[in-house]
């Protein structure tokens, strides 16, 4: 079995990454993290995109056992819970 | 059998006939397994079959591990390899004038499907005179459609080429004067994406598709480089045979020859979203409705056959999507040479679409995924794009589709 990587991606690249996701339907990730995910058209899918390109990056799974789904509605709290995800796996 | 035995085989470059081909001569005339990548061994073992009637099988070496091998032996199998004879421990009796295929194996496994020549003769008649390429790995089920056309069918000549040249069969075929080729649309694909130029140079009247979902863009990419070939292209399986041929250069057959039935011919049906054909070219055993495994769909007038049944459906979060569909719509960007659709375990929604794709250099993965956005339901867009700098191809001359 391979060792699980450490690597975590910082704030700014899951923010490059978020922004490669919505650029498919031609919006700009806006700078604002207050701005909510439904003026910019993110959705589950785009999340579920967003975790791959994550995972694709720091060559391991993220640790989606963890709590706060919920609690996604702007563009920030997208960055935190990847953050947290990263965190957690 | 009447036959063709003044037809002209090239082998290593070198030509000869039916007619002059040494056989592989064995005492008594035991059950023989030809397990060798080159066309040599298995045309010589086709023309002691030919001759005597023995039970064969024909396999590239690549394709039998281990234990299919030994299954072999103790089935009673001489087995003809590069290196030489190897003998079963036991005996058993040979089945006079039966031919083994493997199957391709797609679905595990691969597994013998029982056949003889004459099952496998499905060309007859008259025929224009044609110098045929044969590119498919021995044994297959479509290295024995272009064998035997050669050997039932006068004026039909064969230019085999090993695999380890195959990137170079344009140049062969210049070589030899080839007119007519046979290959899977991986293979074709493979051949415009290295060897366009060439190909378009080639006198080809002829040129056949066949062991994988054939799309719409693939024909018209070879209609456009070879103006002035028949495109054919053919849906055979080493169970149900030859089934369906299909010269008008659109992708799928007609609606219209859905449940016709007419003595010596195949009948088509589908159920359920599958296939189902009832073949006089079938393997022994095998007569009567096969369920084939693939998946069609009916659009207009056209019965388009997408995939296999048991991969091509992704479930995006509770929506279906067809892994052939997306890639038939990605076949249709200019850039794209070719591509494999699948689904990948995604967080949240489940699975995803995800693409691996050759493209000719001019875009890139944000293009791909624009472009597909415009033509795909948001379920369905690949959602992760990888560029691969080369088009996988298999022994078989299939990708994984």
């Amino acid at each position: 079995m391979q060792p699980k990587t450490t690597m975590r991606l910082d704030r700014a690249r899951v923010r490059e990454l978020m922004a490669l996701v919505v650029a498919t339907r031609d919006v700009a990730l806006p700078d604002d993290d207050a701005v909510a995910l439904r003026d910019i058209g993110f959705r589950s899918l785009d999340f579920s995109e967003l975790a791959l390109r994550v995972e694709d990056e720091i060559d391991r799974e993220l640790n989606f056992d963890a709590p706060g789904l919920r609690s996604v509605v702007t563009v920030g709290d997208v960055l935190d819970l990847i953050d947290h995800l990263q965190a957690g796996s | 059998m009447a036959g063709a035995t003044n037809s002209l085989l090239v082998i290593d470059g070198l030509a000869t006939t039916w007619a002059e081909l040494e056989t592989v001569r064995l005492p008594g005339n035991p059950p023989l397994a030809v397990l060798d990548d080159g066309h040599g061994r298995a045309l010589r073992a086709v023309a002691r079959h030919r001759r005597d009637g023995g039970e064969l099988l024909i396999a590239a070496a690549g394709r039998v591990d281990a234990e299919l091998r030994d299954g072999l032996l103790a089935d009673g199998f001489h087995l003809v390899t590069p290196d030489g004879l190897v003998e079963p421990a036991g005996w058993r009796p040979e089945q006079p004038g039966r031919i083994w295929i493997l199957t391709s194996g797609s679905t595990g496994r691969p597994k013998r499907v029982p056949h003889t020549l004459a099952s496998l003769s499905t060309v007859g008649g008259d025929q224009p005179p044609r110098v045929w390429l044969c590119p498919y790995s021995p044994g297959t089920y479509a290295w024995w459609q272009v064998v035997t056309l050669s050997l039932n069918v006068p004026g039909q000549d064969v230019v085999t080429i090993d695999p380890a040249r195959l990137d170079s069969w344009p140049e062969a075929a210049a070589a030899h004067g080839v007119t007519a080729v046979s290959g899977t649309p991986t293979f074709w694909r493979q051949t415009l994406f290295r060897s366009g130029d060439t190909l378009r140079d080639l006198p080809l009247a002829q040129i056949t598709l066949g062991g994988e979902p054939v799309d719409q863009a693939i024909l018209d990419r070879l209609a456009e480089t070879l103006p002035g070939a028949r495109i054919s292209w053919i849906y055979a399986s080493s169970e149900v045979g030859a089934a369906i041929a299909v010269h008008d250069g659109r992708a799928g057959f007609p609606v219209a020859w859905l449940d016709r039935v007419a003595a010596g011919r195949p009948t088509l049906s589908v159920e359920d979203g599958e296939l189902v054909v009832s073949s006089p070219y079938a393997g022994d055993g095998l007569a009567g409705r096969v369920r084939t495994g693939d998946r069609v769909e009916i659009s207009g007038d056209r019965v388009l056959i997408i995939g296999r049944l048991d991969s091509d459906e992704i479930n995006v979060g509770g929506s279906k999507v067809s892994a052939g569909m997306v890639r038939d719509v990605l076949f249709t960007h200019p850039a794209v040479r070719w591509a494999r659709v699948y689904g990948r375990n995604a967080p949240l929604v489940g699975r995803i679409v995800a693409a691996d794709i050759v493209t000719d250099g001019t875009v890139g993965e944000a293009e791909l995924a624009r472009w597909a956005s415009t033509r795909l339901s948001e379920y369905a867009l690949p959602r992760r794009i990888r560029l691969l700098d080369e088009i996988p191809m298999k022994e078989t001359l299939k990708s994984d589709v």
